[in-house]
């Protein structure tokens, strides 16, 4: 007990870390779900072409060996593009944000299937009364299709957003401090390995089973109307 | 010389190689009803889609209150506008009410009536809401308006799509099978409305399944059939003598009254 009170604090430091990482990951998640969903339902072949090299690309490689390229190989491309026209001396990423943007990248490629599902599921008769009424695209895709896609989403959403907490844990490989690391790290001094390795087992199971409540409550305000 | 509301000439539409309407034209004037009726496949639901550009037609023009609709023909031989803001506003001019009703489900029912107002004409959300009450009030759901539309039953989802439509005060509505997606009890009641709507002179294109609709309410029927006009005239004409129309036409009522 007391070896567990002694590195709390280090592990818990290492929690913040890993709910901000799965926030700002999911975000651009997000981000990514929502442009790649627009490519792929694009009128534009290269456009829906890029977004399908990106989806089929992205869930077919294993998540690690993605991580890795993007940390490192992004590292070595940054500093080599400095190097090639002097705009800027040695780079090094911070592993929060290579993490952030790698996760995000790697699930905005899940969220575009997201996206583009909930989108199909609206039938098409919602936006022809739209467009019958003369209202513009801009101002239908905010107030009848987005409003929409949401209850639609949210189930994938939900079951995207838990596997991308857990993914969290693989930027321990590249150095970050989250509590996967944190409590690795405590686990090894203390040499108490598996009483911190059931630290993290507790504290992953609470992140998502809350989310899980969480979401779900948030599908059923949806679904009620 | 007076010109037509709207004129639609020589419409042709073509899903790939198959032609389904071979080159249809339609004046109504203010206050006409028109039915248009055909068999599944006749193209009539097609024709009714292409006036206001839900389908793009691959030849052919619109023109409404005399000012014809700029179109140019895209890569894929369809006719496409040249102006979005022509387009926006004939559609604004022209309403229309479709089969599934396709009221949004996620706002109550005068929400649906007031957006088309405030979104398309930036008309003040109190104005809107004005408007909106009394358009439902006219086709008899006003009591409804704070209900979202899965508590309606089909004919009062319908007869608030009615007003949604009315809400923008369109020169003509377009009514595109509006009661073949409703229980047979609940046909009367949408069909009472749209009476009430010839009554009050608004200028209506209903392509509809409803003879009775057709013989008793409508000003003028059309007959579509494989893609062309086969029958054109006053209900009394077409309905007392089919024969001298088309043989297909005669054989359609006579269906009808099985």
């Amino acid at each position: 007990m007391d070896v567990l009170l002694e590195y709390l604090p280090s592990v818990m430091g290492g929690i913040w870390t890993t709910i901000g990482l799965a926030l700002a990951s999911v975000m651009l998640a997000i981000f990514f779900g929502i442009v790649g969903a627009s490519f792929k339902l694009s009128r534009n072949l290269t456009l829906r072409t890029i977004g399908g090299i990106y989806t089929t690309v992205i869930r077919g490689i294993p998540d690690l060996v993605l991580m890795l390229i993007l940390f490192f190989g992004g590292q070595i491309m940054i500093n080599e593009l400095g190097d090639a026209t002097g705009l800027w001396g040695y780079v090094e990423i911070s592993p929060f944000l290579a993490g952030a943007f790698t996760i995000g990248f790697i699930f905005g490629a899940y969220m575009t299937e997201t996206f583009r599902g909930a989108y199909l599921a609206i039938p098409a008769g919602q936006i022809e009364a739209a467009q019958a009424l003369g209202i513009v695209p801009a101002s239908y895709l905010r107030r009848i299709i987005w409003p929409q896609i949401i209850p639609h989403a949210l189930p994938n959403f939900t079951n995207n957003w838990l596997v991308l907490m857990k993914t969290t844990a693989l930027v321990s490989i590249i150095g970050l401090q989250d509590l996967v690391y944190n409590a690795n790290q405590a686990g090894r001094a203390s040499r108490e390995p598996f009483l911190f390795l059931m630290v993290s087992f507790v504290v992953f199971l609470g992140l998502t089973i809350l989310s899980d409540i969480g979401l779900r409550r948030l599908s059923r305000r949806y679904s009620s109307r | 010389m007076t010109h037509p509301l709207l004129s639609v000439q020589n419409i042709h539409k073509a899903f790939g190689s198959l032609e389904v309407l071979k080159g249809i034209s339609l004046d109504a004037d203010p206050g006409d009803v028109i039915a248009i009726l055909g068999s599944s496949g006749s193209g009539k639901s097609t024709f009714l889609r292409c006036i206001n550009l839900l389908e793009k037609p691959t030849e052919g023009s619109i023109t409404l209150a005399n000012e014809e609709l700029h179109c140019a023909r895209g890569h894929d031989g369809q006719l496409h506008p040249k102006d979005k803001d022509q387009l926006k506003r004939f559609r604004t001019k022209m309403g229309m009410v479709f089969q599934s009703f396709n009221l949004w489900p996620h706002m109550s029912v005068l929400e649906n009536v007031i957006e088309g107002p405030i979104q398309v004409e930036n008309v003040a959300k109190k104005e809107a809401i004005e408007r909106a009450e009394h358009y439902l009030e006219e086709v008899g759901v006003f009591e409804r308006k704070d209900y979202m539309p899965s508590q309606l039953s089909g004919g009062q989802q319908q007869r608030v799509a009615i007003a949604r439509a009315l809400a923008m005060e369109p020169d003509l509505i377009l009514f595109d099978e509006p009661t073949s997606a409703l229980d047979p009890e609940l046909v009367g009641e949408v069909l009472k409305v749209m009476q009430q709507l010839a009554e009050e002179h608004r200028t209506m294109l209903v392509v509809t399944h409803e003879m009775g609709f057709a013989r008793e309410v409508s000003s003028r029927v059309v007959f579509l059939e494989k893609g062309t006009v086969e029958a054109d005239g006053t209900p009394n004409e077409v309905f007392d003598q089919p024969e001298q129309y088309s043989t297909r036409w005669a054989e359609f009522i006579s269906r009808a009254r099985d």
